[in-house]
C-alpha cells in the first residue's frame, strides 16, 4: 500500500475515533474510505461505528489473537486504542497511544490524541498525567482546542493551588472571544484566592459589564459579579460590592447567593431595612438553598436591629421548627443513601446497553433523594464516579452470562466427545476395508503395463472385448488346417480372412493413439483422485490421532475459564460494593455538610432567641 | 481547596485504578470465551462464515437479509437503522456462521429494502459454493450499479 494512502487510512481511523468523541468540528472532512480486506477487521468497526465499544474491543483482540489481520494491522492498534479511549479504559489507551504516537503520525491526529487524554486524565483526577499530556502537545491543534488547551493547563494550576503559575500562563491572554472570557474569569479567581483583590477586580469587573451573546456567556457574566462582589464584601468595600451584585440577574443560578450579598453589604452600611428587601424574597425560594437558609437568620437579625424584637423572635422560632423538620428529611435521605436503595434505583432507571467515557447522567432518579444532590451532577467526582459504577455493573452483568453459557460448552463438549467416540469405530472399519495402498500399486502396475504397450506399439492390447474376440476367431480360423490346403474355396477363404484381419488392424493401429491417450487421461484421473484421497486419509489419520488432545485442550479451556470468571465475578463485586460506598459516601458527605450547616444556624437561632429572651425579661416586656 | 479534596482524589483514583484493572481482565476473560466458543461450536474444518457488506449511496436502502443454504433457511436478519449506518460507514456484518461438509453447497440470499426513488425492492442472489478442508469465508456484498442506476447484489468467496 503506498505511503499516502496508508496516510489517509490513519487519518480516516484517527478521524472516526475522534469524530466520535466530539473532538472534531462538524466541517471536518472524512478521508477517502478504505478498502476493507480482512473481514474481522470489517466486523470490528461494524460494532465500532454503532459506538459498542465493549464487543468491537473483544472482537478486534480475538481477531489480532488469531492473526486475522494481515493487512490491516496498523490501523488495528490504533482504533483499539482509542477504542479503549472511549469505553473509559484510559490508562491502557495511554500505553497504546505513546507507543504509537512515538512514530509518524499526522501530527494534528496526534495533537488531538494527546488532548483529549489530557482532558480524560483532568476529569479522573490525575492531574499530572494530564499535566503532561498537555505538554505533548506541540502546534497542530486547531485554534479553539488550543485555547481549551490553555484553559485547561491554567485550572490544573488553579486546582493544585499554583495561583501564581495559573495567572502567568494566562496573563498575556488576548482576544474578545468567549475563551479569552475564560481565561479572564479563570486568572480573576486565582488573584482573588492569592489575596490580590485589586487586581482580580479589574478583570472581573470588566466581566461583569459584558454584553453577553449567549446563555453561557450570560451565564460567565454573573459568576464574575458573584465573586467580585463576595471578593469586595469581604475587603469591607460594601458600596462597590452592593453595586456588583446587584448586576446578576434574578431568575439566574446565582441569584439567590447575590440577593444574600446584597443584604449583607446594607448591613455593612448600616442599611438594616434596606437589607430585608432582598432577604424576604430570598425567604420565599426553596430552602435547601444555603442562601435561603441563611436568610432565615439574617432576617430576624436586622428586624432586631431595626428593634422590631417580636417578629424579630417569631422569625427565629420559624427559622429553627423549618430547620429542624429539613434536618429530618436530610436524615432520612441519608439512611436511605446508606441502604444503596438510590443507586439501585438509579442502576434500574438506566439501560445497560453501552458503557463508556462518553455517556453522562443528565437527570437523577425521580425520587425525593435527588433533590438534595443535584449540584453534585455537575461534579467530575460524582459523574466519572457514575460511570465507573456504570460499566462495573455492566461487566458484571457480562460475566454472570458467560458463567451459565460455560457450563453448557463443558456438557457440549461431553457430548462431542461421546459422539466422537462412538463413529470412530465405524470409520476404522471403512478405512482397513479401504485398501489405498493396493489401489495405488494397481495404478502403478497399469501406469507400467501402459508404457509397455506404448513402447511395443501393442495396437492389440487397446483393442475392445468384441475387437479382441473378433481377433481371436480370425487368429482361430487362420490356423484352422483345411485352410492350409490349396484349392480355390481354401484360397478364397484364406484371403477373405485375411482381409478381414487386414481391416481390423488398420482399426486397431488406427485407433491405437486416440485409445493411449484416453487412458493416460484416465490414468491421470485416477492419479489425482488417489492423491487427494491419500491427502484425505493423511488428514483423518491426524485428525485421529489429534482429535483427543483437541478434546483434552478444549476440555482444559473449559475447566480454566470457569473458575477465572468466579474469581474476577468476585472481584467486580467487591469493586461495584467499593464504588457504590464511595458515592454513597459523597453523596452523604454533602448532606452531612447541609445537616451541619442547619444545625449551625439552629443553634445561631437559639442563642438569638434566648438573647431576645433574656432581654425582654430584664427590661420586663414580652415579646409579641 | 486543594488539600481538602486530596484525600477523596487519591480514593477516587485509587478506585478507578482498580475499574481499569477489571475492565482489562474481562476484556481479556472475553476475548478467551469467544474463541473458545468459536472453537467449540464452528471447528475450522468445517467452519463458513458469511458477511455482509454494503458499499451504496443511492440505489439501496437495506431493510433485512435471509439466507437458505442447500435449501433450509439458516438466517433471516432485520438490520436496524444504526446497523445500517454502520454498514454504510465501512462496517462489515457477520451475519451467520455453519458447519458444513467438504464438498458443493447451495446459498440463495435474498435482500429487501427501499430501491430506487423509494420503491419496496427484493432481490436475490445465489451461488454454489465448493467446501473443501479449513474455514470459508463468503461475502454479501450490495453495490451501487451506477450505470444502471440499481443497486447490484453479489455473494463472492472473500478475496
Amino acid at each position: 500500500m503506498p505511503p499516502g494512502r496508508q496516510l489517509r487510512n490513519w487519518l480516516c481511523v484517527a478521524a472516526g475515533l475522534l469524530a466520535c468523541n466530539g473532538a472534531i468540528s462538524a466541517d471536518y472532512e472524512d478521508p477517502e474510505p478504505i478498502v476493507i480486506q480482512d473481514p474481522h477487521y470489517g466486523e470490528v468497526l461494524y460494532y465500532f461505528y454503532q459506538q459498542d465499544y465493549f464487543p468491537a474491543i473483544v472482537r478486534l483482540l480475538a481477531a489480532r489473537q488469531q492473526q486475522k489481520l494481515p493487512t490491516h494491522n496498523a490501523e488495528a492498534e490504533l482504533l483499539l486504542g482509542g477504542m479503549y479511549l472511549s469505553y473509559g479504559h484510559h490508562l491502557v489507551a495511554a500505553e497504546i497511544f505513546e507507543r504509537l504516537l512515538a512514530n509518524s503520525v499526522a501530527p494534528d491526529v496526534r495533537d488531538r490524541t494527546w488532548f483529549f487524554l489530557a482532558k480524560i486524565w483532568y476529569q479522573r483526577g490525575y492531574f499530572e498525567r494530564s499535566q503532561q499530556a498537555l505538554a505533548e502537545i506541540k502546534k497542530d491543534l486547531p485554534a479553539d482546542l488550543q485555547r481549551e488547551a490553555l484553559l485547561l493547563e491554567a485550572q490544573i494550576l488553579i486546582d493544585t493551588g499554583e495561583y501564581d503559575l495559573a495567572i502567568a500562563r494566562l496573563r498575556n491572554w488576548k482576544g474578545r472571544t468567549e475563551w479569552a472570557s475564560y481565561a479572564k474569569f479563570n486568572i480573576g479567581v486565582a488573584l482573588v484566592r492569592s489575596g490580590r483583590i485589586d487586581d482580580a477586580a479589574e478583570l472581573l469587573d470588566d466581566l461583569g459589564k459584558l454584553d453577553p451573546v449567549n446563555n453561557e456567556m450570560m451565564a460567565l457574566r454573573d459568576k464574575a459579579n458573584l465573586a467580585l462582589g463576595y471578593a469586595l464584601l469581604r475587603e469591607g468595600q460594601a458600596g462597590a460590592a452592593k453595586a456588583s451584585l446587584q448586576r446578576v440577574r434574578l431568575e439566574g443560578p446565582f441569584s439567590s447567593k447575590a440577593l444574600l450579598g446584597v443584604g449583607w453589604a446594607d448591613v455593612e452600611l448600616d442599611n438594616y431595612r434596606g437589607a430585608l428587601a432582598p432577604w424576604m424574597e430570598l425567604k420565599s425560594r426553596d430552602l435547601l438553598d444555603s442562601a435561603v437558609q441563611e436568610s432565615m437568620l439574617a432576617i430576624p437579625y436586622a428586624m432586631a436591629k431595626l428593634e422590631a424584637i417580636g417578629q424579630a423572635a417569631d422569625h427565629y422560632l420559624n427559622a429553627t421548627e423549618a430547620f429542624r423538620e429539613e434536618t429530618e428529611r436530610l436524615e432520612k435521605t441519608i439512611q436511605s443513601i446508606e441502604s444503596g436503595v438510590f443507586f439501585d434505583t438509579f442502576v434500574a432507571n438506566n439501560p445497560l446497553d453501552s458503557t463508556g467515557w462518553y455517556w453522562r447522567l443528565e437527570t437523577l432518579p425521580d425520587v425525593t433523594e435527588s433533590r438534595y444532590l443535584f449540584h453534585l451532577l455537575a461534579t467530575h467526582e460524582f459523574q466519572e464516579g457514575l460511570k465507573n459504577y456504570r460499566d462495573l455493573n455492566y461487566l458484571y452483568r457480562n460475566l454472570e452470562a458467560w458463567q451459565s453459557n460455560v457450563d453448557v460448552y463443558a456438557n457440549m463438549l461431553e457430548t462431542r466427545k461421546e459422539a466422537y467416540a462412538a463413529r470412530l469405530p465405524v470409520i476404522e472399519a471403512a478405512l482397513e476395508r479401504a485398501d489405498l495402498a493396493g489401489m495405488v500399486g494397481l495404478k502403478l502396475e497399469f501406469d507400467s503395463t501402459l508404457n509397455n504397450i506404448e513402447a511395443s506399439t501393442d495396437w492389440l492390447a487397446l483393442a475392445s472385448n468384441a475387437e479382441f474376440a473378433t481377433w481371436g476367431e480370425i487368429t482361430g480360423l487362420e490356423k484352422t488346417p483345411a485352410l492350409r490346403a490349396e484349392f480355390p474355396e481354401a484360397v478364397e477363404a484364406r484371403d477373405k480372412i485375411g482381409l478381414i484381419k487386414g481391416v481390423l488392424q488398420w482399426r486397431l493401429e488406427r485407433a491405437f493413439s486416440d485409445r493411449l491417450w484416453r487412458l493416460r487421461r484416465s490414468l491421470r484421473e485416477i492419479g489425482e483422485a488417489l492423491v487427494d484421497t491419500q491427502r484425505s486419509r493423511r488428514k483423518i489419520d491426524e485428525s485421529m490421532r489429534e482429535e483427543p488432545q483437541h478434546f483434552e485442550a478444549l476440555g482444559r479451556r473449559v475447566d480454566d475459564l470457569s473458575p477465572r470468571i468466579e474469581a474476577i465475578k468476585m472481584r467486580v463485586e467487591d469493586a461495584l460494593s467499593a464504588q457504590r460506598a464511595f458515592l454513597q459516601s459523597i453523596a452523604v458527605r454533602e448532606l452531612r455538610v447541609q445537616q451541619q450547616r442547619l444545625d449551625v444556624y439552629s443553634v445561631q437561632a437559639r442563642f438569638a432567641l434566648a438573647a431576645i429572651y433574656d432581654i425582654a425579661a430584664s427590661t420586663g416586656d414580652a415579646p409579641e | 481547596m486543594a488539600d481538602e479534596t486530596m484525600p477523596a482524589r487519591s480514593q477516587s483514583q485509587s478506585l478507578d485504578q482498580e475499574v481499569q484493572a477489571l475492565k482489562n481482565e474481562v476484556l481479556d476473560l472475553n476475548r478467551d470465551l469467544f474463541l473458545l466458543e468459536e472453537d467449540l461450536l464452528f471447528p475450522a474444518n468445517s467452519q463458513v462464515a458469511f458477511f455482509v457488506s454494503l458499499d451504496v449511496g443511492e440505489y439501496f436502502a437495506l431493510d433485512s437479509v435471509n439466507v437458505k443454504i442447500d435449501g433450509k433457511e439458516v438466517s433471516n436478519y432485520l438490520y436496524t437503522r444504526r446497523e445500517v449506518d454502520a454498514l454504510i460507514r465501512g462496517g462489515v456484518h457477520r451475519l451467520h456462521m455453519a458447519n458444513l461438509k467438504t464438498g458443493e453447497h447451495e446459498l440463495i440470499a435474498v435482500f429487501t429494502g427501499k430501491g430506487p426513488h423509494g420503491r419496496d425492492y427484493r432481490r436475490g442472489a445465489t451461488m454454489t459454493f465448493d467446501k473443501g478442508i479449513g474455514s470459508k469465508y463468503v461475502e454479501l456484498e450490495i453495490t451501487d450499479r451506477v450505470i444502471k442506476q440499481q443497486p447490484e447484489f453479489v455473494i463472492k468467496d472473500w478475496e
